[in-house]
């Protein structure tokens, strides 16, 4: 088919990264965002602009607190369907109480599961999942989206398609490509040492931009590479779902033959029995682990069939100072506060796995290498947003003097994911603030603004884009650089008139996460206005609005 | 026992910044664009190989002094990615300030 094998990859690596090349912007831009999930959070919902709290007493604060929980009412009727007979007011049979927080969450993830009586399948469970102030036990209002664990971060991984996980296998054949871009980028890049540090500005946007998609490319390869490798990885058990298909039976029976070995009973005795006190517990693992020279915070705190004889509480330890997901798990009876079971040492299978899933996580507490991992994602941004003005600036030509729109298509379309997305996500941020709090469902209304505001993005950017059908640049390049110079400040203003929270105060106590979000959405502005400047007409069109990317944290 | 950790990772940052300098100077176009003249002398070209390496391996063992070693890595890892960026973008809007690593032959 082709002459030879590098021409073979060329071909691979145009189309399939031309094509794919619109979610991995997505992905990779969002996922340098999800490094500061927690700090947009803050941003996002002001109630919860307070100091990271440790893991609340559970007799006094998180027990009476799940005691008074229950199913949404939600869950309950989609529930309904799967029942024989009615559904009962309470549920009263807990499965499990869980609580999780980071040393980056002021609030506390609480979730509870419950048997359904009736049920046709008898292993069906309803969830309800809060977030509460660990302070005082109050829940935060459910309707409110936290804009950085909620919406960015799923949007990362998932695009936000929920339907059949469809976005998710998106996004995993996109990091496959992903990889396949990779290995065929490397071959066909005859320089990549003398090259190594090479950006020449001043040559045609063509050259310049090949500078920037290889310069973003080759240094930050073993991040693209891992990053990719590592978010398939994570998403194994549901590209090869096996443990719930052809393996379901066996994976039952795994199930209790672990629940055998591990002492932790699989199923409720039936029998009713009293809780003892879980601060002793929970004071009884953090002892241990610091005898095992690994002092620290709980992290994780689960308790299996509450109120039954066979109740036991999982205890496990925040990972903050190692990359792996590792939580040396305590296991005590419920009723008598008895250790059950320590987890014993990892195998090297687990470590492997560990290492890899919690590289790509990063629940550790190192701001130097979250700001890093940051412009690794960034560098990712400017490798996909070069590739797609190489890709229009060696056709463009061609394709104007042969009356052909492809150039023109992709340009729009590179405009909607690069300048488009910044745009639409700066006025997400802008949205959450002028909305009022109370505002019933105000989730729904700043997504929808955010893809309103994107559509919007990409149909000017179809509107504007006749100069590239005549080898020109399209205007809207530098009116969406514009439109981010706006917005980004605007945003900050709003959070200011909104919450009081400006950045002589924030910065004046050093409250990053508020501060930092603020920094950032300023930063952003003046490279977009600096990339506008450089867009208009009287200057050479040679800096790449790409470059907008590069602050944007 | 915070703040020599801060300390170390500023001093691998410093380190792996100065010896990708380097070896950006070891070779022809980047010395051209830093001092004006072609170069650099056999010698010198070696001995600026020999020093960025050096000074990549030390920032390594103080990455590898401040974490855990699987962080100290990911944190080199990345250090070399953001610096080799640096090192680049310096060269192009401003190579003269390279002089500061290697001062142009007499």
């Amino acid at each position: 088919m082709f002459q030879n094998f590098r021409l073979t990859m060329a071909w691979l690596h145009t189309w399939f990264g031309l094509v794919l090349g619109f979610v991995l912007m997505v992905v990779f831009f969002f996922g340098a965002l999800s490094v500061f999930d927690r700090e947009i959070d803050r941003w996002s919902v002001p109630q919860s602009r307070f100091a990271p709290q440790p893991m609340p007493s559970f007799d006094q604060l998180l027990r009476p607190a799940f005691e008074r929980m229950q199913p949404s009412k939600e869950s309950v009727d989609l529930m309904r369907d799967r029942v024989d007979g009615p559904m009962p007011d309470r549920f009263d049979t807990v499965r499990s109480w869980g609580a999780y927080t980071t040393h980056r969450d002021p609030v506390l993830q609480v979730f509870a599961s419950y048997e359904v009586p009736k049920a046709r399948d008898p292993e069906e469970t309803l969830f309800t999942l809060h977030i509460m102030d660990p302070r005082n036990g109050a829940l935060l209002p459910d309707d409110h989206l936290r804009l950085g664990s909620q919406f960015f971060f799923p949007l990362h991984y998932s695009l936000n398609l929920n339907w059949k996980e469809l976005g998710t296998w998106i996004v995993g054949f996109a990091g496959l490509i992903m990889l396949a871009a990779l290995f065929s980028g490397v071959v066909m890049h005859r320089k990549i040492f003398r090259e190594f540090f090479t950006f020449r500005r001043h040559k045609s946007t063509q050259r310049s931009a090949l500078d920037l998609h290889n310069l973003s490319g080759v240094v930050a390869l073993p991040f693209h590479f891992f990053f990719a490798f590592t978010g398939l990885v994570i998403f194994a058990s549901i590209y090869f779902p096996v443990a719930h298909t052809q393996l379901n039976p066996l994976h039952e029976q795994s199930e209790q033959m672990e629940a055998h070995a591990t002492g932790l009973p699989h199923e409720r005795a039936g029998v009713a029995a009293p809780l003892a006190s879980v601060d002793a517990m929970m004071a009884a693992a953090q002892a241990r682990w610091a005898a095992k020279g690994m002092a620290g915070e709980i992290g994780f705190l689960n308790i299996q069939h509450v109120g039954d004889a066979n109740s036991y509480v999982s205890i496990y330890r925040a990972g903050t100072d190692r990359v792996a997901l590792t939580g040396e798990g305590m296991h005590f009876k419920a009723s008598t506060g008895e250790l059950l079971r320590e987890d014993p040492p990892r195998t090297a299978v687990d470590s492997v796995t560990e290492f890899l899933t919690g590289l790509h996580l990063q629940h550790f507490r190192h701001w130097l290498l979250r700001w890093l991992y940051v412009v690794g994602g960034l560098l990712g941004c400017v490798c996909i947003a070069t590739g797609f003005i190489f890709f229009v600036e060696k056709r463009k030509k061609q394709h104007a003097k042969a009356g052909g729109q492809g150039s023109r298509v992709v340009d729009a379309l590179a405009l909607g994911t690069v300048t488009g997305m910044l745009i639409a996500t700066a006025a997400m941020l802008l949205i959450n603030r002028l909305l009022p709090s109370e505002l019933p469902g105000k989730g729904d209304w700043e997504r929808a603004g955010f893809y309103g505001v994107w559509l919007l993005t990409l149909a000017h950017a179809f509107w504007r884009s006749a100069p590239v059908a005549l080898a020109r640049h399209n205007p809207a390049w530098r009116e969406q650089c514009w439109a981010i110079a706006a917005l980004a400040p605007a945003a900050v203003l709003a959070n200011w008139v909104s919450t009081g929270d400006h950045l002589a105060k924030t910065l004046a106590v050093s409250y990053w996460p508020v501060a930092g979000v603020d920094l950032c959405l300023l930063a952003c502005a003046a490279v977009a206005a600096w990339a506008a400047l450089k867009l208009s007409p009287q200057t050479t069109p040679l800096v790449l609005a790409a470059t907008a990317e590069m602050t944007h944290g | 026992m915070v703040e020599f950790a801060v300390w170390m990772l500023a001093g691998a940052a410093a380190l792996a910044l100065m010896g990708l300098g380097w070896l950006a100077l070891a070779m022809e176009v980047h010395w051209e664009q830093v001092h004006g003249q072609t170069g650099p002398k056999a010698r010198t070209r070696t001995l600026l190989r020999l020093l960025g390496s050096m000074l990549l391996v030390a920032s390594l063992l103080l990455c590898l002094g401040a974490d855990h070693p699987s962080m100290a890595v990911l944190v080199w890892v990345m250090l070399l990615a953001g610096g080799a960026v640096l090192i680049a973008m310096t060269l192009s809007w401003r190579p003269h300030s390279l002089r500061l690593l290697w001062p142009k032959p007499a």
